[in-house]
């Protein structure tokens, strides 16, 4: 029988590194893609990936059984991201707006979602994202997000209707070209 | 059949799309969705939102990703054993609970366990700290030289035939599988003939293949000879040596202290295995790795660390089989007649001398003495006569003229 992420890390705790190399299997990908799909630059996700997982190496001490290893995954990865737009805010550099650049890499489909994901409002989006691409529960992102969950119904709600009028003007655009 | 209740709010739907319903909602929903289209729509168009969205998909995590986390694990895998071994109920409500607790019974128990046997308590801690009186004998012997006095340190003349002791010794780098105890005598004795006894103490020495760690031999005018000598002899054959030490004279003070360090050992092992085994891994990662400048300094780093950490428990791990299979024998040595020595009387002359010396410098310490106070009180005394003085001027005046009248 498959072991539980939370039963993984507890034996991490106990000085398991093979329980964590298993955790390290089934979270690599998802939160390399978290970054991924939020940041312009492939090098930069990869970095704060990596710091995710550092942190929660070493952080392994503090991490108790009654919070879900996935929102406490997911919890680290978002105050990385949050820390992160607040430094290039800081810094003023590139990536004043999301999901700008590297369309080379994405099929036009993709392309398309990526564009109107970028001009979506920012809670809005965010909870969307938790939900489509992390496939989080409500609860879940209620915790991650630190909202109670009706917020997170509410805007969810409102995310999918913005996105779809979005993407409804993209394809009026695209007719129209 | 009753129609089903129209569901209120959009986020129920969307609920009901994410799957996010308790069974009896998720029941009611459904059934009304078969009646309701435009409640349908609203789903089926959630749902194609999702389908739609999920074209956008990234590529999967670069290995690098994963190069640098089982850098980090491996780094922080060898101190989480270390501190947490096997204590995964640990909580820290728990650690300061029972931590509190425990310090508590602990002292309470120490403090129950020494009071009764204080003096037994303080003989071994002398026993134990054999290494530290060696030390300070160095110390205070090489103090005495300094002063004048006759020494003959034999440090230097020592040095090579301990190399060479030390090359002779049989698996003197190699871990031992039985008990380790080192064993430290000390040997107090008084002899007739001290030279011989002396030439004697260095032959055993070399007949046993042992070496002499440290001897100091003093020989002041008007003093009976004195011999501080530190010895080590393979601990096989310290039983056998020890006889021949006691012939030398008679024994005044014989103690024997052993210490087990077996566990200490075992552990240190065990250590250096983990130190080596991690070393392998990490020069592994080093050759096969192309990541970016900061991480393979990082490696380059923690490669260095680790290097330094194994020599140093290598040095230990030499140290700890020297003192296993080299016993310890400290051997102080007098010449029987020590105490009848008497230092000659000093002649008439040299005595009037001494006094007369003695007394210039006690009137030269009293005339300092006296100059001294009258400077450190003499302006306070100035001062208290400058303010008393028309005080006094003013009683002499009034008791003359009662006198007068």
């Amino acid at each position: 029988m498959m072991q539980t992420d939370e039963q993984l890390m507890l034996e991490f705790q106990g000085g398991s590194a093979r329980s964590f190399e298993e955790l390290f299997r089934r979270y690599r990908n998802p939160v390399y893609g978290f970054f991924r799909r939020r940041l312009n630059y492939g090098a930069r996700a990869e970095e704060l990936a990596q710091e995710t997982f550092v942190i929660i190496i070493r952080g392994a001490d503090h991490y108790e059984a009654r919070a879900k290893f996935r929102t406490y995954v997911y919890g680290i990865a978002m105050k990385q991201l949050w820390s992160e737009r607040r430094k290039v805010m800081r810094e003023a550099k590139a990536m004043a707006e999301p999901f700008e650049e590297d369309h080379e890499t994405d099929p036009a489909a993709g392309m398309w979602v990526k564009d109107a994901l970028s001009r979506m409002d920012p809670d809005h989006r965010e909870v969307l994202m938790l939900r489509e691409y992390e496939q989080l529960p409500y609860e879940d992102i209620a915790d991650v997000l630190a909202v109670p969950i009706n917020t997170v119904r509410s805007r969810l709600s409102r995310a999918r209707a913005e996105l779809r009028t979005l993407l409804d003007q993209q394809s009026v655009k695209g007719v129209s070209r | 059949m009753r129609q089903p209740e129209h569901p209120s709010w959009e986020e129920e739907l969307m609920a009901y799309a994410d799957g996010e319903l308790q069974t009896d909602q998720a029941e009611r929903v459904a059934l009304h969705l078969q009646s309701c289209s435009e409640c349908a729509g609203a789903v089926a168009e959630a749902k194609k939102l999702s389908a739609q969205m999920a074209v956008w998909q990234v590529e999967e995590a670069p290995s690098k990703l994963s190069e640098s986390v089982a850098f980090e694990l491996q780094k922080t895998a060898g101190r989480r054993r270390e501190t947490r071994s096997g204590s995964g109920w640990w909580t820290r409500g728990r650690v300061w609970t029972y931590g509190v607790a425990g310090t508590f019974a602990a002292v309470m128990l120490v403090a129950f366990a020494l009071t009764p046997s204080l003096l037994r308590s303080r003989q071994s801690a002398t026993e134990s700290h054999a290494d530290l009186q060696e030390l300070q004998l160095d110390q205070s012997q090489q103090g005495q030289e300094g002063q004048g006095q006759q020494g003959d340190s034999m440090e230097s003349a020592i040095s090579p035939k301990r190399r060479e002791a030390q090359q002779r010794a049989p698996g003197s780098s190699q871990s031992s599988t039985g008990p380790m105890v080192i064993r430290m005598i000390r040997l107090t004795l008084i002899t007739k003939e001290f030279d011989k006894a002396r030439t004697k103490i260095e032959t055993t020495v070399q007949d046993a293949r042992g070496y002499v760690d440290q001897m100091t031999v003093r020989s002041n005018p008007g003093a009976a000879k004195s011999l501080v000598a530190v010895l080590r002899f393979p601990s096989d054959s310290l039983d056998a040596e020890l006889a021949e030490l006691r012939k030398l004279g008679q024994a005044k003070e014989e103690s024997q202290n052993t210490s087990d360090v077996t566990g200490q050992y075992t552990d240190l092992v065990a250590r250096l295995t983990n130190a080596r085994n991690t070393e392998q891994r990490m020069l592994a990662l080093q050759r096969e790795r192309t990541g970016k400048l900061p991480e393979v300094v990082e490696v380059e780093r923690e490669i260095g660390r680790i290097r330094e950490e194994i020599e140093r428990m290598e040095a230990e791990q030499k140290n700890l089989n020297n003192k296993v299979q080299y016993a310890t024998v400290h051997v102080d040595l007098t010449e029987e007649y020590h105490a009848q020595l008497e230092p000659s009387a000093p002649s008439a002359g040299t005595r009037l001398r001494n006094a007369a010396v003695e007394g210039y410098a006690g009137a030269k310490e009293t005339g300092l003495g006296m100059l001294l106070w009258a400077l450190m009180y003499g302006p306070t005394l100035v001062l208290w006569a400058l303010i008393l003085a028309p005080l006094g001027f003013l009683v002499w005046t009034m008791q003359k003229r009662t006198v007068r009248n």
